[in-house]
């Protein structure tokens, strides 16, 4: 989760929230280029008493003003490309798992072997223990396994939703009557948190996402102890 | 006894001519200042993280400091 007054991204679980990480960076380096240039020339003209009352054109500027914003635009684009046709890779999930949206928790349903499903309300205030997050926890968490393929389909129950967790870089809007597929690995084993992400009614704000990742054995473990108490 | 006549022209192409080249240079120079202060050592503080990482002990740690809901501590 984000931890009070951060700005920038929440550290990454998977490999393709560092791509965007390091995609960001190089695109933010770009803007500070370009802001720095404008900001010295804004000064430079503020602060000038001369003005040239005969300028009418200059091929040579214009040349120069319009071949280098090209050139950094297709700096930006060819990372950006490259991001957008990897997350479209087939990547063969090992496992499926479906989150409907509804007004106002998430529901998972793991059946790719048997039948298993739950709801996934947030806890509210008064109930949390010390340790756990204010509007973040959920009273089940969606338990994947770490370091797999995983693709998860998403759809609503109702209105729109967003299924959305910044640290493994997945945001995915859950729309009623469409089915909308994401996959991810988690690199790492632990607790990641997310939220709601379209507006949706009066608890928006209430309905977060908990993902669990651990060993493939425990959540084999897990899931069939779900599936008994079910 | 005539003074030298002053410069008349030219005085704002002038003043172009001393800042726009300080204005590439100082903008070239923030954007490697970003790039070797910010995104290199982001990178290189992923690649360190993940030589050494040992999943199963930081999960072991994880899971006896309570953190799961799907793995209780060994002890429990």
């Amino acid at each position: 989760m984000a931890h009070p007054s951060q700005l920038g991204f929440q550290d990454a679980a998977s490999p393709l929230m560092e791509e965007l990480l390091h995609f960001h960076d190089h695109a933010l380096m770009i803007v500070i280029l370009i802001s720095t240039m404008v900001l010295y020339i804004i000064l430079a003209m503020v602060t000038a008493k001369l003005t040239d009352k005969l300028v009418l054109d200059s091929q040579e500027i214009e040349i120069i003003w319009t071949v280098l914003p090209a050139i950094i635009l297709i700096l930006i684009a060819l990372p950006s490309l490259r991001i957008s046709y990897l997350m479209d890779e087939i990547n063969d999930p090992h496992l499926t798992i479906k989150a409907m949206g509804h007004q106002w928790y998430w529901s998972y349903e793991y059946t790719d072997y048997e039948d298993l499903g739950f709801d996934s309300y947030m806890t509210p205030t008064q109930d949390l223990t010390p340790g756990q997050f204010r509007l973040l926890e959920a009273d089940h968490r969606m338990v994947t396994p770490v370091e797999s393929p995983i693709r998860v389909l998403i759809s609503a129950e109702d209105v729109l939703h967003s299924w959305a967790i910044p640290a493994l870089g997945v945001k995915v809007d859950a729309v009623p009557g469409r089915l909308n597929q994401t996959t991810f690995i988690i690199s790492r084993p632990g607790v990641f948190f997310g939220q709601c992400s379209e507006i949706c009614g009066a608890n928006h704000s209430f309905m977060p996402i908990v993902v669990e990742a651990v060993p493939l054995q425990h959540f084999e473990n897990w899931s069939s102890l779900m599936i008994e108490e079910a | 006894m005539s003074l030298p006549k002053p410069v008349m022209r030219g005085l704002l192409a002038k003043r172009l001519k001393f800042h726009l080249p300080i204005a590439f240079a100082l903008s070239l120079g923030a954007a490697i200042a970003f790039k070797y202060m910010v995104t290199e050592p982001r990178k290189k503080a992923y690649a360190d993280f993940y030589k050494q990482y040992d999943a199963v002990k930081e999960f072991n740690a994880m899971r006896e400091a309570g953190i799961f809901e799907s793995v209780r501590p060994s002890g429990e």
